[in-house]
């Protein structure tokens, strides 16, 4: 009898084209905005992670000054005493590198009125270890043509961002000097390098604290020793584990036996990274499934509107059906699956729409922000989506079939 | 199977329509009994409760008070399901406006009935072709009820109503809205099936030769039963 009544159900639907259309549309609107608003927050949270894995790397980890929240000791400490050393002996440890950072007395060259620049300037002091290990850390120092970055066993060379090497009168091939610590020497380092001007900011200041201000020297962290001494002034390492390791023991390891040492640091692996990055992700989403959800009840309302007037139209068709026999569960059978079948139609359209809308976006948004957009097609929002179609269809059908179906035989057939 | 109990009977019905403040007295107090096999022709000024009689009968409509008795239940007593089952299996009605689905072809409207009752798809199929060439629409079968005249869609309703193979053929007016010569051959079918079939058949009619085709001849006014005739001859 079920497929009697599907039969029933679509001659009706094909025979009113065009209501059944409107219909059909007012699901799919609904549903195209809340699948592609979803997709689009599932998209961008995926496309975050990804991109920290890519920078990151999922088998590394980072030493970042450690947060003195209730001790009573004050968190101004953002920067930390480490033993580079000693933490590449560290079981489980492949390579560690790690940036120091001080303010240095620097002198340049003669400028135009024969006066030798001076001042205090920002020295950040890299393991080569970054730029031969972590490319993708180091990527946005790019230097002007002519320029190169220091290799493994350099010491007395130094990168200048421009605006200092404009200030000192300094071009690649010349050299400086910076005064170090009390009883330690000046050095004389030439420079190697100058890092061109870049409009955009770094996408890895996030986590390194390097941005290619113009205003840092950048010289080896071996050179730092030579001026200053062992690192009590390290604002970020970057620490990758040997292959097969598990990187959250190896760095929640690594994080206590530092402490034991004098380090005040705090480890963060990637997952403790994206999981922060996830609640601001997700907060994303919320607000774009709500968004998606106005536009749902509004479509839903629309489709009631739609059901009702139709349901009403054929009232005296009901009346009909009865008066040769139909009993009331046959008549909401019947609407049930009519109108449940538009509201599936229109959700398989709405979600084929919505993954289309959410794709382009994300290729829209991509381009904008320069990152390759994921694209998330997720089966259990399909699935959640097609059942919410059908079952918003047959609830906005069902009421005034029902209504319809308890009228008296013959008022429903008096119905015009 | 026979039975000495009247097919349907009717007493003390009546039936008023609240309408605003007052109240419209359909029906007064309506005796009436109708043997298997009859031919009955209800006449009667417009206003004077046929219809409301008939819905009655046909299980469409309740009583405001009396009883009605279809081979002996009273129908008061039956479920809103019993009474869909009823009038799917016992009743056929035919109506001044004919009622047919729209959207479905001769056939599939002729089928209805029998989908209702969970009929099998093959033989309902086969059942409704038959019906269609007995009311004389074999070469209608597919057409959509615009696509056919009035006589046709009266036929179409008469093959509907005999779907079932119900007792009792109910209708209100069938002629009422066709020419005289198309009615004419519509009584004639509806008489055949009393005659041939031996249906027990309800007519409502103003036309008195329409009256001819009846055993018997009930006739109303506002409300109540003022003469009931035997049809001689
Ligand atoms: N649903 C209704 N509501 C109010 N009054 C009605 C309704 N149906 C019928 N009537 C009234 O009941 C009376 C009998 O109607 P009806 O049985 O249709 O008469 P007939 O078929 O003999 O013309 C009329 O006065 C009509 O106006
Ligand atoms: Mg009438």
């Amino acid at each position: 009898m079920v497929r009697d009544f599907m039969a029933l159900a679509g001659s009706s639907i094909l025979h009113r084209r065009i209501r059944s259309w409107l219909t059909v549309i007012g699901v799919f609107i609904g549903i195209t905005a809340v699948v592609a608003l979803i997709s689009i927050g599932l998209g961008l949270e995926r496309t975050v992670n990804d991109e920290v894995a890519k920078v990151f790397g999922v088998d590394t980890f980072l030493l970042a000054p450690r947060q003195m929240s209730n001790s009573g000791r004050s968190n101004g400490l953002a920067q930390y005493m480490l033993d580079l050393e000693w933490l590449r002996t560290v079981d489980g440890v492949a390579t560690a590198a790690a940036v120091r950072q001080r303010t240095a007395f620097v002198e340049g060259q003669a400028g135009p009125d024969g006066r030798v620049t001076q001042g205090f300037l920002p020295v950040l002091g890299l393991s080569p270890e970054l730029v031969t290990s972590f490319p993708a850390f180091i990527g946005s120092l790019e230097l002007e043509p002519g320029g190169r970055l220091f290799g493994e066993d350099e010491t007395l060379v130094a990168v200048l961002g421009k605006d200092v090497a404009t200030r000192l009168h300094v071009e690649v091939g010349e050299t400086i000097v910076i005064a170090g610590d009390g009883d330690k020497p000046e050095l004389t380092l030439t420079v190697i390098g100058i890092v061109a001007p870049t409009a955009e900011p770094s996408q890895q200041g996030f986590t390194s604290g390097i941005s290619p201000s113009g205003d840092t020297i950048y010289v080896p962290y071996g050179t730092m020793d030579l001026l200053w001494g062992p690192a009590n002034d390290v604002l970020t390492t970057l620490v990758r584990t040997e292959p097969g390791r598990d990187v959250d023991e190896v760095a929640a390891r690594v994080q206590v036996e530092l402490r034991a040492r004098g380090s005040e640091v705090t480890a963060v692996t990637y997952s403790d990274i994206s999981s922060a990055i996830g609640t601001v992700t997700s907060t994303v989403s919320a607000f774009l499934a709500g968004i998606a959800g106005i536009s749902l009840l509004v479509g839903g309302v629309g489709v009631m509107n739609t059901m009702y007037t139709s349901v009403l139209e054929r009232t005296k068709e009901i009346g009909i059906m009865k008066a040769v026999g139909a009993k009331n569960s046959h008549i909401l059978s019947i609407f049930l699956i009519e109108s449940g079948l538009m509201g599936l139609v229109g959700g398989i359209v709405g979600t084929l729409l919505g993954l289309g809308v959410s794709s382009l976006a994300s290729a829209v948004i991509g381009r904008i922000f320069d990152v390759r957009v994921a694209v998330v097609v997720s089966p259990s929002l399909i699935v959640a989506t097609l059942a919410g179609a059908f079952a918003l269809g047959a609830v906005a059908g069902l009421w005034p079939a029902w209504r319809a179906a308890k009228l008296p035989v013959v008022d429903a057939l008096r119905y015009e | 199977m026979k039975s000495a109990m009247p097919l349907l009977d009717l007493r003390g019905i009546t039936k008023v329509y609240p309408l605003g403040k007052t109240a419209v007295h359909a029906l007064r107090g309506v005796d009436l009994t109708i043997e298997r096999g009859e031919i009955v022709a209800v006449m009667g000024p417009s206003g004077s409760g046929k219809s409301t009689l008939m819905h009655i009968l046909g299980a469409l409509d309740t009583p405001t008070g009396g009883v009605a008795l279809l081979d002996g239940q009273p129908l008061h007593e039956l479920s809103e399901h019993q009474l869909a089952t009823l009038r799917g299996r016992k009743v056929g009605f035919v109506f001044q406006t004919f009622n047919l689905i729209p959207t479905l072809s001769a056939q599939r409207n002729v089928e209805l009935p029998m989908v209702f009752l969970g009929a099998p798809k093959r033989n309902r199929a086969a059942r409704a072709r038959d019906l269609l060439i007995k009311v004389g629409l074999a070469d209608r079968v597919h057409h959509r009820p615009n696509e056919l005249s009035g006589g046709e869609r009266q036929r179409v309703a008469i093959a509907r109503a005999l779907a079932n193979d119900p007792e009792i053929i109910l209708a209100d007016e069938p002629t009422g809205n066709l020419d005289s010569e198309t009615g004419a051959t519509i009584l004639t079918l509806l008489q055949s099936l009393s005659t041939a079939d031996g249906k027990t058949v309800v007519l409502v009619t103003h036309d008195p030769d329409a009256a001819c085709i009846a055993d018997r001849i009930v006739r109303m006014r506002d409300g109540r039963v003022i003469e009931e005739m035997a049809h001689g001859s």
